[in-house]
C-alpha cells in the first residue's frame, strides 16, 4: 500500500546552509527517526538501514539510498529508497523529493515522500500507516530544524511514544 | 417430524466437551507452523533455514524443495487445475505456504517460523482480473506447458442468438454492472489436521478439519498412493467441526504437508492455522464481476435476461463445485420468474491472489445468481416506476406451473412463489410501509423497503450430471439397531453445527418408532461410517436424510415380515402405524417395533437373516429448489449515512420442517451471514496484492450488536421427489439477504437518482457515490 506525505515548512536558517544539510545524506538521515547509514558504495549510493514500530509490529529494513538529483542551482533533491525486510517479512519503497526557496533569509522546505509498503506491515498496519507516517515526519522535521539550530536531535523511534501520540491525537 | 427437539449435540458443546481437531493430543506428537509469503508475486532467491534450526525444539524445516524429492511439491485442485503445495522457485499470493517449521512444541515452531529467513525478488503482481485478460500481461502459471493467457475457462448456456432477438426487439432494457466481493468463511474453529503415520502399520490416520471425510480419503490415496498410502491404509477423521460453510471442502497444503511430514519421520504431526492464516490464505468465496441486464415490456412483463461473468479465481482454480459445473448453479439466475430465454457466459482468470473460491454457505454460486438477477429485477421496476413487489408477483411462476422447467434447463420441483411474498408482506406491513416512506421523503429522511424472492438449487445431486473428481454425488446412511431395539446409525455426510446428530434421529424415528433420543448418530469417521460425498451445498437432507428415509424403510420392510411370522398372519394383513404393527381389524394383536427387533437377534424366521441393519446409498432423482420471500426496511441517517436495519422478516419455503427450532436457528445464523457481505465483509487488496484487513480487527465479522430482529415464518410445498418432501434450508438465507438489504439500501438512495451500488455498502460509500456525483 502507498502512502503519500507532502509537507511545507519554514526553518530559520539561510538557504545554503539547510541546503548543505538537505543534500547530504550523513546529515539527512541521521533525522529520519529509525535510519542509518552503515556504508558508502559510491558518491551517490548508500547503504543504511530502517527501523520502524507499529503498536506492536516492528520491521527492520536492509536499503540502498540512491539520489537521483542534487541540484544546487535549482536547489532540489530527489532520492530513492528500497528495502527489504531483514527476515523476509516485505519490503519498503521510498520516493522522497526537496526544494528549498528562500524567504527573505529563511528558507521554505517542501518536501513530498512516497512510500510504498508490501508485506506483514502493510497488511497489520494498513489502518495505522498513515498516522505513523505523519508521525515520523513531524519528528524528521522536527530533527531537521533541531540540526540546523545545533540542537540535540532524537533519532530513535518510540513504538510506545509513536502509539500514544497518535491515541491522543483522537481525542484532540 | 415437525417437532423442536431439542439438540442432542447441544449438551456437550454449551458444556464445554465438544473434541475438536486441536483438542486432540497424541503421544510424541510434533506441532507444524508455516512459514508465508510477504509478497504476492515473487522469486524465492535462498530459504535461510540455519538460525531456525538452532532453536531448541525446533526438529526441521521443510521446504517445496524437499517435497520435490518425493513428487509432493504440487497437488490437483477440486477442479482439476494444479496447486503448489510448497514453492519451489516462484510464490503467487501474498501468505502462500513457503516453507514449514516442525517442533517439539507450538511456541518452538512459532519462533522458528520467526527465525526462517527467506530471500525474495518481488515482481510486478497481477491483481486486477480484467488486466489480467490484457495482451500485454505477464503469464502467471509458467508452470503450464503452453500457457499463453491467464485465461482458465470459458462457460455458457442458453442461447446467445435467441437471447439477443429478443433484447434487440424490448421496450425496455436494463443493465448493471455488479461486483460480489471476495469473502470470507471466518468459521470460528480455524482449519488445521493432525496427521499420524505408523511406520510399522503403514497406516495413515488423518484427524483434520474436513467436511467431507470420505472424498478426502481417496484424494489422499491418490495422491499418495505412489508412496505407499494405498486408501484401505487411510482412516480419514472428522472430530467436532466448529463451522465449515464450505471452507473446510477444500485440501489445503498445510493437510498435505503435515501428512508428508509424519510420513517422513513416523509421528504425529499437529497443524493449526491461526486467525489471520486462515482468513488470507484459505480459500475465499464469491468475487464475481457480473454484467446483468434485463430485457421487459414497458408494462413489465420480463422477456429474457443475459449474464456475462468475470471470475476471479487467484492463482489456481481451487473451488470446490461439481466436476461439470465450473461456475457451479450459476444458471439458476433466471430466478423465480417466468420467461424463456436467458444467456449466461463467464470466463475465469488467473491473478495474484489466494486461489478459490468456495461455495461459502451457498449450493455453488447460487448467492453470486441470486443476488444479480434480484438487483436487476429491482433495476426493472426503478425503470419504469413499477412497484418492486407488484413486478414479482406479476412475473412469478405459479404454483400450478411446477414441475416448471426454467429458461437454462432446471427443473423446478414445487413452490408457492405468490403465497411466500404475500405472507412476508403481510408480516411486514408493506402497503403501510410504502406510504410511511411518501411522508419520509417529504421531511428528507432516508428509508428503504427491499425485496427479495428468490429460489435456491440445492441437494447435489443427481448422478447423471453431479460428480466430484468422478465420484457420483450420493449420500448414504446406515442403520443398526441393537437387541434391545436403540440404534446407531451413520452417514456420509459431516455436521459442522447443522444439528445432524438430532435431525437425523428425529427422521428414523418418524419412519421406525424408535425414539429419537435412543438413536445415535454418527459420521466422520471413514472406517465406520458408509461412504458419502459429505456436508455443503445444502445436501445432508435432501441426500443423507433420504437415504435415511430409506434405510429405515428397508428395516420397516423387515419388521413386517418378523410380525407377520410371530403373529401368524400374512404381510397383507398388517398395519403400520409409527412403533407397531398390528393386524388390520384386531389391533389388539400387535407387535412393538422393540419386540420385532428383538426377535430379529432371538427368534427369527427360518430362511431370513438375522440382524436389524440396513445402508442406502441415495441417488437423488432431482435437486430440490427452496425460495424464499424477504423484506427488508431500512433507514439511512440523511448526513453520516449510518445504515440500520429496522425490520427484516424472511418467509422461507424449505418443503417440509424436520424440526422447526433447528430449521430456525439455521435461518437466523444464515441473515446474519447475509447481512455480512451486504454491509460489512470484504477482502481487500492493494495494487501490490497486500491484504489489507487480514484480521478479525479489519475485516468485519458482524455480531449479535449489528444483527437485527430477525422475524420468520414459512410457506411449505413440500418437494415431490424426496421421500419426505424436505427440501435442506442451511444456504437459503445467506443466499437470499443479501439483495434484500442491497434492494432497501438502494430503494432509499433513489431519490438522488441512484440505481446500483456494490455490496458491501457502507457509510463511506454511499457518501462518495453522493460526493462523486454531486448530490450533496
Amino acid at each position: 500500500m502507498t502512502t503519500s506525505i507532502n509537507r511545507t515548512f519554514e526553518i530559520n536558517e539561510p538557504i545554503e546552509k539547510v541546503w548543505d544539510s538537505l543534500s547530504n545524506p550523513h546529515e539527512i538521515v541521521s533525522c529520519v527517526p529509525g535510519a542509518a547509514l552503515t556504508e558508502q558504495v559510491d558518491a551517490d549510493n548508500y547503504k543504511g538501514t530502517v527501523t520502524l514500530k507499529f503498536g506492536p509490529v516492528k520491521a527492520s529494513y536492509d536499503g540502498l539510498v540512491t539520489f537521483l538529483e542534487r541540484n544546487a542551482a535549482t536547489k532540489t533533491m530527489s532520492l530513492k529508497g528500497v528495502g527489504t525486510d531483514t527476515k523476509g517479512k516485505g519490503g519498503a519503497d521510498m520516493l522522497m523529493s526537496g526544494v528549498l526557496t528562500d524567504k527573505a533569509g529563511s528558507t521554505e522546505v517542501n518536501v513530498t515522500m512516497n512510500v510504498e509498503v508490501t508485506g506483514m506491515l502493510a497488511q497489520f498496519g494498513s489502518r495505522l500507516i498513515n498516522d505513523v507516517s505523519n508521525q515520523v515526519f513531524d519528528q524528521f522535521i522536527d530533527n531537521f530544524s533541531n540540526k540546523l539550530a545545533g540542537k540535540d536531535v532524537n533519532n530513535t523511534m518510540s513504538a510506545g511514544s509513536m502509539v500514544g501520540s497518535m491515541v491522543k491525537g483522537l481525542f484532540k | 417430524m415437525g417437532h423442536s427437539m431439542k439438540r442432542k449435540e447441544d449438551a456437550r458443546f454449551i458444556q464445554g466437551k465438544g473434541n475438536y481437531v486441536d483438542d486432540i493430543k497424541l503421544p510424541g506428537m510434533l506441532y507444524m507452523d508455516i512459514v508465508r509469503s510477504p509478497y504476492a508475486y515473487a522469486k524465492i532467491k535462498k530459504i535461510n533455514t540455519e538460525a531456525a534450526l538452532k532453536i531448541p525444539g525446533v526438529v526441521a524445516v521443510v521446504t517445496g524443495r524437499d517435497l520435490e524429492q518425493y513428487n509432493l511439491h504440487w497437488m490437483p485442485t477440486l477442479m482439476s487445475d494444479t496447486q503448489m503445495v510448497l514453492p519451489t522457485d516462484t510464490v503467487m499470493y501474498q501468505a502462500q505456504e513457503v516453507a514449514a517449521v516442525i517442533a517439539t512444541s507450538r511456541y518452538a515452531a512459532r519462533d522458528g517460523k520467526e527465525a526462517v529467513i527467506v530471500e525474495y525478488e518481488p515482481m510486478k503482481p497481477l491483481i486486477d482480473p480484467y488486466k489480467s485478460l490484457n495482451d500485454d500481461a505477464p503469464i502467471l502459471r509458467l508452470d503450464k506447458p503452453g500457457k499463453t493467457d491467464n485465461h482458465i475457462w470459458h462457460w455458457q448456456a442458453g442461447s446467445r442468438e435467441e437471447t439477443e432477438a429478443v433484447f434487440s426487439n424490448a421496450d425496455v432494457v436494463v443493465k448493471e454492472q455488479m461486483h460480489i466481493p471476495r469473502i470470507h468463511v471466518a468459521s470460528i474453529e480455524t482449519c488445521g489436521c493432525v496427521a499420524d503415520y505408523d511406520k510399522v502399520d503403514n497406516h495413515l490416520t488423518m484427524y483434520m478439519t474436513t467436511q467431507a471425510p470420505h472424498a478426502i480419503r481417496t484424494v489422499i490415496a491418490l495422491v499418495a498412493g505412489h508412496v505407499g498410502l494405498t486408501e484401505e491404509k487411510i482412516r480419514v477423521i472428522s472430530p467436532d467441526i466448529g463451522g465449515g460453510f464450505g471452507g473446510k471442502v477444500p485440501v489445503y497444503p498445510g493437510y498435505v504437508i503435515a501428512i508428508a511430514v509424519s510420513f517422513l519421520v513416523g509421528k504425529p504431526v499437529k497443524w493449526i492455522e491461526d486467525r489471520s492464516e486462515n482468513l488470507q490464505a484459505d480459500s475465499f468465496a464469491r468475487d464475481y464481476h457480473i454484467t446483468a441486464e434485463m430485457a421487459a415490456t414497458k408494462e413489465g412483463k420480463i422477456l429474457a435476461t443475459r449474464f456475462k461473468i468475470l471470475a476471479d479465481h487467484g492463482y489456481t482454480d481451487a473451488a470446490a463445485n461439481p466436476s461439470k459445473f465450473p461456475i457451479g448453479m450459476f444458471s439458476v439466475c433466471t430466478g423465480s420468474y417466468d420467461y424463456p430465454t436467458s444467456f449466461v457466459e463467464a470466463d475465469a482468470v488467473y491473478t495474484n491472489k489466494p486461489p478459490g473460491g468456495v461455495a461459502y454457505r451457498c449450493s455453488f454460486r447460487v448467492t453470486e445468481a441470486v443476488h444479480a438477477i434480484e438487483r436487476i429485477t429491482d433495476r426493472l421496476a426503478f425503470e419504469i416506476g413499477k412497484d418492486p413487489a407488484k413486478l414479482r408477483i406479476e412475473n412469478f411462476i405459479q404454483k400450478d406451473q411446477f414441475p416448471y422447467k426454467s429458461p437454462l434447463g432446471w427443473e423446478y420441483d414445487s413452490g408457492d412463489y405468490v403465497a411466500g411474498l404475500e405472507k412476508a408482506m403481510n408480516a411486514i406491513d408493506y402497503d403501510g410501509l410504502r406510504a410511511e416512506q411518501v411522508e419520509k421523503r417529504k421531511k428528507g429522511e432516508l428509508m428503504g423497503i427491499g425485496i427479495s424472492t428468490f429460489t435456491e438449487i440445492v441437494g447435489a445431486g443427481p448422478s447423471k450430471d453431479f460428480d466430484i473428481l468422478g465420484i457420483k454425488m450420493f449420500d448414504s446412511a446406515e442403520i443398526r439397531v441393537h437387541p434391545t431395539g436403540k440404534a446407531i446409525a451413520r452417514f456420509g455426510t459431516k455436521s459442522q453445527g447443522q444439528g445432524h446428530e438430532t435431525t437425523y434421529a428425529q427422521i428414523i424415528a418418524e419412519e421406525l418408532g424408535i425414539p429419537a433420543e435412543h438413536i445415535q448418530v454418527e459420521e466422520g469417521d471413514t472406517d465406520t461410517a458408509p461412504y458419502g460425498l459429505g456436508t455443503y451445498a445444502s445436501r445432508s437432507t435432501p441426500t443423507a436424510g433420504a437415504a435415511a428415509v430409506m434405510a429405515a424403510r428397508k428395516l420397516r420392510d423387515k419388521a413386517r415380515k418378523i410380525a407377520a411370522y410371530l403373529l401368524e398372519v400374512s404381510e397383507e394383513d398388517l398395519e403400520w402405524e409409527p412403533g407397531k404393527f398390528s393386524v388390520k381389524g384386531a389391533p389388539e394383536k400387535s407387535k412393538t417395533i422393540q419386540e420385532l427387533v428383538f426377535a430379529a437377534y432371538t427368534n427369527h424366521p427360518q430362511g431370513m437373516e438375522a440382524g436389524f441393519e440396513a445402508t442406502h446409498y441415495y441417488d437423488p432423482p432431482n435437486l430440490t429448489f427452496p425460495s424464499g420471500a424477504y423484506i427488508c426496511v431500512v433507514d439511512i441517517d440523511s448526513e453520516t449515512f449510518e445504515i440500520k436495519v429496522r425490520r427484516f422478516v424472511a418467509i422461507d419455503d424449505c418443503g417440509h420442517i424436520i424440526n422447526p427450532m433447528i430449521v430456525q436457528g439455521q435461518v437466523h445464523g444464515g441473515l446474519t451471514q447475509g447481512i455480512a457481505p451486504a454491509m460489512y465483509e470484504e477482502l481487500i487488496y492493494d495494487e501490490a496484492g497486500n491484504i489489507l484487513n487480514g484480521t478479525l480487527m479489519d475485516y468485519l465479522v458482524p455480531t449479535a450488536v449489528e444483527s437485527p430482529k430477525w422475524e420468520t415464518g414459512h410457506v411449505i410445498t413440500p418437494s415431490p421427489h424426496h421421500p419426505i418432501g424436505a427440501k435442506g434450508v442451511g444456504e437459503s438465507p445467506t443466499v437470499g439477504a443479501p439483495p434484500a438489504i442491497a434492494n432497501a439500501i438502494v430503494d432509499a438512495l433513489s431519490v438522488y437518482g441512484v440505481t446500483h451500488m456494490d455490496i458491501p455498502i457502507t457509510p463511506y460509500k454511499i457518501w462518495k457515490k453522493l460526493k462523486d456525483t454531486g448530490k450533496i
